[in-house]
């Protein structure tokens, strides 16, 4: 794991180095991730909107997330990246169109494929780590104690610690613990990186990369593009609840010849 | 997924109900101490200390019912139409499922708590011919039910076990109804919940009122039957309620969460 982490994180960089000079490299930087995008999309919009009290927070919003892939849900504040995560999620419901994940429209089954990180910590603050644990390992099949535990032994987070007492950051790092620990078909992750330090935002970007399931696709919700962009496949950008691109990031880099952190600022320029 | 729900709704609520019971059972042993000093009347000071001993035991009986009543309302608030409510909603678990875990774990703690206080007087005024005295006399009581009014003594008190049972529930599901719509809200959340419950105790009284007055039936039951009869109409009423409010709230929760 650690070794895949360091592999990634630093091929990444060697692109963002290379788009600075003339040639983009354009080879696959996680070969595991293309041998298993393809097939059905995990997760799908079609003509989706969302309004609140006649504002539209989505509109007509039509896109998909293919298997295997990192993917930057890109944009500035209030564009509707919440919004349209928290549909996948079923904590909104459509006002127009259809959001389906592995095909199906979210429901109690469609939760068991996904992992959630909302934007904010909302972990129960009475529970103690490992009643945390046992929570977790009771709702999903799929989350793998052992890595949990291993990861917040790392983190010098003591098991019969209550949420309430530890610190923000250490609450929030729990919480991507607890998300990243389960082998999930789709991982949502909303803004997990906003209002956290420099090394905070290391430690997460590489809890992330080293701890999903391949097979899986991973949707990550923000606006500070320079940090993530080195993990992204993909990038869906959205402004006012409008789709406005939806590509490969090897795409970008080929055809508009500049980073995704400098595309960003161009299309989103005030 | 409804048992693990329960496991863990019971584990939340028990860190608050376990200690406060364990308090109710410290200061009604105490209360029989001070009982049976405020007797002897040893002393001015032991007077004093026993008279505050019964009123902490007074408070603690009235926290015991209070905060059973809060918990409910505060568990279903901030578990579900809070934070935590995007793990709560997240789980692979039906809104249906929430609502139940909440309701049936509150109805059992009313109950734990009402057994509670019971206890607790029993054991403040404890005494063994006492004791052995109430035994009898719900004996007789329930002898003479059945005797002189000849109703089915055992089945009236099912049918008022059950009318509590219900009515708890429909109480806790009156409160959640309230909050569903309330936290539907962009602003105001507390305020719309509490004006919506009021609204909801005023139509019920309106409906109340006018289905009593009106009430015309002519069954032609007298006595016993008419006694089962009318407890058997308060049962289904509760009930309807209860469905009625039970409905609201898996509605809302469907269609128009709106966490914080």
């Amino acid at each position: 794991m650690e070794n895949l982490e360091n592999k990634d994180l630093t091929a990444g960089q060697a692109d963002l180095t290379a788009e600075n000079g003339a040639e983009p490299e354009i080879a696959p930087v996680f070969p595991e991730r293309e041998a298993a995008a393809g097939g059905s999309p995990i997760l799908e919009c079609r003509d989706l909107s969302k309004s609140f009290g006649g504002t539209p927070a989505l509109n007509h919003i039509t896109l998909s997330v293919m298997r295997g892939r990192i993917v930057g849900l890109l944009g500035p504040n209030g564009s509707g990246k919440t919004t349209l995560i928290k549909l996948a999620n079923g904590l909104l419901t459509p006002s127009e169109g259809v959001i389906l994940i592995d095909g199906q429209a979210p429901n109690k089954e469609s939760r068991t494929k996904v992992s959630y990180l909302p934007d904010r910590t909302c972990l129960p603050t009475w529970m103690t780590a490992v009643q945390l644990l046992d929570f977790y390992q009771d709702f999903y099949a799929d989350f793998r104690r052992d890595a949990a535990e291993e990861m917040l032994t790392h983190l010098n987070i003591r098991l019969n610690q209550t949420i309430k007492q530890m610190s923000k950051g250490t609450r929030e790092k729990v919480q991507l613990i607890m998300v990243m620990s389960r082998a999930a078909r789709l991982y949502l992750l909303d803004e997990p990186i906003g209002g956290v330090d420099p090394a905070t935002r290391d430690y997460i970007l590489s809890t992330i990369i080293s701890n999903y399931n391949p097979d899986a696709a991973v949707v990550i919700s923000t606006h500070l593009i320079a940090d993530v962009e080195k993990v992204l496949d993909d990038v869906i950008f959205i402004n006012q609840g409008q789709l406005v691109l939806q590509s490969s990031v090897d795409q970008i880099r080929e055809e508009k010849g500049m980073s995704v952190d400098a595309l960003f600022r161009e299309v989103f320029k005030c | 997924m409804l048992s693990k729900l329960l496991k863990h709704e019971f584990r939340a609520t028990a860190r608050v109900m376990g200690p406060l019971y364990l308090v109710l059972l410290v200061l009604s042993l105490c209360a029989n101490g001070s009982i049976r000093l405020l007797d002897n009347r040893t002393s001015a000071f032991l007077n004093i200390m026993g008279g505050l001993v019964l009123f902490l035991y007074g408070a603690c009986i009235a926290a015991v019912c209070i905060i059973t009543l809060v918990l409910m309302i505060n568990r279903f608030r901030t578990n579900l139409l809070g934070d935590e409510g995007y793990v709560m909603f997240t789980l692979p678990a039906s809104v249906h499922q929430q609502v139940w875990a909440k309701l049936i774990v509150s109805v059992v703690w009313f109950a734990a708590s009402a057994v509670a206080v019971c206890l607790a007087a029993l054991i403040a005024v404890f005494h063994v011919e006492y004791v052995a005295h109430m035994v009898v006399w719900a004996q007789q009581i329930l002898q003479n039910i059945t005797a002189y009014y000849a109703v089915n003594g055992t089945m009236m008190i099912l049918e008022t076990i059950v009318l509590c049972a219900v009515s708890a529930a429909t109480c806790c599901l009156m409160f959640y109804a309230a909050m569903a719509i309330g936290h539907s809200f962009a602003n105001h959340k507390t305020l719309l919940s509490v004006a919506f419950y009021v609204l909801f105790l005023v139509v019920l009284q309106v409906c109340g009122l006018t289905s009593a007055f009106n009430c015309n039936f002519d069954l032609h039951i007298a006595g016993a039957a008419a006694i089962h009869a009318f407890m058997g109409m308060s049962i289904a009423a509760s009930a309807v309620t209860g469905a009625i409010f039970y409905v609201i709230t898996t509605q809302m929760l469907k269609k128009h969460l709106n966490l914080e």
